[in-house]
């Protein structure tokens, strides 16, 4: 449980002055966040501002300097099992290997989150991104957007609450990122919380019910979706992410 | 630090015009035993450098402080440069009394073996360009060097009892003027690593601290 | 643990696939025996004592070449990521790798030997052939324990074909020393007093450095 801090236990994800320094550089500066369950939120921010950092942290594969990160207020250090049980990435790297077939990957990551009836679950997931009549083909004769598919695939296997997606249009034609977008939108509505970190700000706008923007470590801009007013965003978007102003 | 280095200095000082004026010529060796008054506080000091490394080490994966990453560097460093001069300086040694470049003995096969471990461990640091991995990636190999030293000398004496060599290096009567001088040498050689040691750790400190600031500018 | 099977069994797959490993391991180790059968002087009799030294070099050769490609793999689509998201702990990717490594290295060994005895006139009778099986064991425990680990510090830097047998190769000096006396012993007819102790070492080699090669694993295998 948690370590002694107040947390109020209708949010979801709460993170509290989280910091990270590494390389001599301070990544993560104090962030303050937190979710309620079922909640989107999109991230903007320049380069460097520490949104991937951030989210390989709550996926527990940096270790924080500071601060506190608790889903349903289990801590992240010392639930850090459980956390990887109920959270998944997906990033512009498929984590997939070229060499298996697409059956054989989420057959392999299935078996490594224990999963109950693995084939089952596999043979349902692979209908479900549209990818059951490729089963076994393998990953390298996949398209950009079909290995997308099934990185979203290998993403749900261990029924994930709270799916960390770090700019996973980059790379993808018009076509693939509107068939990821509408994915996304599918995911939401099954109730999972979504953290997507994306340059791309129509996409980014368009499921989410909760917007960031972080830079320089911090969050600079904070705001509930439905507030935001979106012929103002645009400018808001651009003081904080745009070029550098000298 | 100045009277750090003035210390060590005077230290050697005393050491040379010991082992050159105080103590006799050795019997059977003649001058060339007087290596011997080098080779060995190099042989300590060059262990003890590694060892420093390997605390270091276990310290920097607990702890996660860098210092200890620059601690450890350093003493790799200088254990480097300490085990060249032992191996050189037993080489030399060896030439003139027994008429070989090189010989098998367990603690010059130690040290041989120590080298190579090491130079790959400067080798490996030079490769890397992120501090946090190069510091982790260090500190690893600084504990597997330095836990590779005793099986290293116990095979080493393993090889020599099933090939005796003639060499009987280790039984040098010391007289005790030959003992004390020796001991000045030894302390003579720590001061000098610790004066080694603050200097380049002063150094690579500072590399950060500048590091550091030019992240800050951009 | 039913996840290390997982992984092994995903490994030897996407080795199977390709066989690029193998067929270099094994090609790569031929030519090692072949080489220095030549530059010893064809035609004449290599002692016990020489050759089997020659055997080791040319199976350590052959094995640093699988070894590299252990983590190699991961590193594709960063993979490796998706063993460090999972549930599993990092010493049971350790523990998986280090079996793959093991696999390899045995299949490499029953065909490099045959081909050694052969080529060298070598005798392992039918009584010595226990002992030789333990000492190329040992010898494999070894190896795949601190290559593992060096092999995950080595992919991790640019260097990273001919850094693995930088950092290796000295560490594995007092192994290699042992298992070769020990074979050599074995070679000449020796009875087994003779090269016991040569083993006790290699088994306390393997010992400490699986020891500390697990548990050091964690660190190199995760980023910060």
């Amino acid at each position: 449980m948690s370590k002694g801090r107040e947390m109020s236990s209708s949010s979801f994800l709460k993170i509290e002055d989280l910091k990270k320094s590494y390389d001599g550089v301070n990544a993560l500066n104090g962030i303050d966040l937190s979710l309620d369950e079922g909640d989107f939120l999109t991230i903007f921010g320049p380069n460097g501002a520490g949104k991937t950092t951030l989210l390989k942290i709550i996926a527990t594969l940096l270790k924080p300097t500071s601060g506190v990160v608790a889903i349903s207020d289990y801590d992240l250090e010392e639930h850090s099992e459980e956390f990887r049980n109920s959270v998944s990435v997906i990033s512009h790297q498929s984590l997939l290997y070229n060499e298996l077939t697409a059956q054989e990957n989420l057959r392999f990551y299935a078996d490594l989150y224990d999963i109950e009836e693995p084939a089952g679950k596999v043979t349902k997931l692979l209908k479900l991104v549209d990818l059951y009549e490729r089963r076994n083909s393998k990953v390298a004769e996949f398209s950009r957007g079909m290995q997308q598919r099934l990185s979203i695939a290998r993403a749900l296997i261990n029924e994930p609450s709270l799916i960390l997606l770090d700019e996973p249009y980059s790379g993808l034609d018009q076509h693939s990122s509107l068939l990821l977008k509408n994915q996304l939108i599918k995911l939401h509505d099954d109730k999972r919380t979504i953290i997507l970190v994306t340059h791309n700000l129509t996409f980014g706008m368009e499921s989410a019910t909760k917007v960031g923007i972080l830079v320089k470590g911090k969050v600079a801009y904070f705001k509930q979706r439905a507030e935001i007013d979106d012929d103002n965003f645009d400018e808001t978007y651009f003081k904080y992410v745009g070029g550098k102003t000298l | 630090m100045k009277i750090l280095v003035s210390i060590a200095a005077s230290l050697f000082l005393i050491a040379i015009y010991m082992i050159f004026s105080y103590t006799p010529t050795e019997a059977v060796m003649g001058i060339v035993q007087k290596i011997f008054y080098f080779h060995l506080p190099l042989a300590f000091t060059g262990f003890f450098s590694f060892f420093v490394s390997f605390i270091c080490g276990v310290l920097y994966l607990v702890k996660k402080d860098s210092k200890y990453d620059v601690y450890g560097a350093t003493s790799v460093e200088i254990g480097v440069v300490l085990t060249t001069l032992v191996l050189i300086s037993g080489s030399l040694w060896a030439r003139p009394i027994w008429n070989t470049w090189w010989t098998w003995d367990p603690r010059l096969t130690t040290a041989l073996i120590l080298w190579l471990i090491y130079v790959a461990y400067l080798i490996l640091r030079m490769s890397i360009e992120q501090d946090g991995k190069r510091a982790s990636f260090c500190a690893v190999m600084a504990i597997i060097g330095f836990v590779d030293v005793p099986i290293v000398f116990f095979s080493a004496r393993l090889w020599r009892t099933i090939h005796p060599v003639v060499i009987q290096k280790d039984k040098i009567a010391l007289a005790s003027s030959m003992k004390l001088s020796l001991l000045i040498a030894m302390v003579a050689f720590f001061a000098l690593w610790t004066v080694l040691f603050k200097l380049r750790t002063k150094t690579l400190f500072l590399n950060e601290r500048v590091k550091r600031l030019n992240n800050k500018i951009l | 643990m039913k996840n290390i099977i997982t992984i092994v069994k995903k490994d030897l797959k996407l080795e199977f696939r390709k066989r690029e490993s193998l067929t270099s391991m094994l090609f790569f180790g031929i030519l090692v025996l072949v080489i220095l059968n030549i530059a010893i002087g064809i035609g004449q009799n290599i002692a016990p004592s020489i050759s089997g030294g020659i055997l080791w070099v040319a199976v350590i050769f052959a094995a640093v070449l699988g070894l590299d490609r252990v983590f190699s793999n991961e590193k594709e689509n960063r993979c490796i990521d998706g063993l460090l998201l999972s549930p599993i702990e990092p010493e049971t990717i350790f523990i998986a790798k280090m079996a793959v490594n093991l696999i390899f290295m045995i299949i490499v060994e029953l065909i490099i030997i045959p081909i050694f005895i052969v080529l060298y006139n070598s005798s392992i009778t039918l009584e010595n052939l226990p002992m030789f099986i333990a000492i190329v064991l040992l010898l494999n425990i070894g190896f795949s324990a601190v290559g593992t680990l060096l092999s995950a510090i080595s992919s991790g830097t640019r260097r990273n074909d001919i850094m693995l047998p930088i950092l290796l190769f000295p560490i594995l000096i007092p192994l290699i020393a042992a298992t070769v006396k020990a074979t050599s012993e074995l070679l000449s007819g020796s009875p087994v007093e003779k090269y016991s102790q040569w083993l006790y070492l290699t088994l306390a080699f393997d010992l400490i450095f699986f020891g500390s090669s697990y548990l050091l694993f964690e660190h190199v295998i995760k980023e910060g």
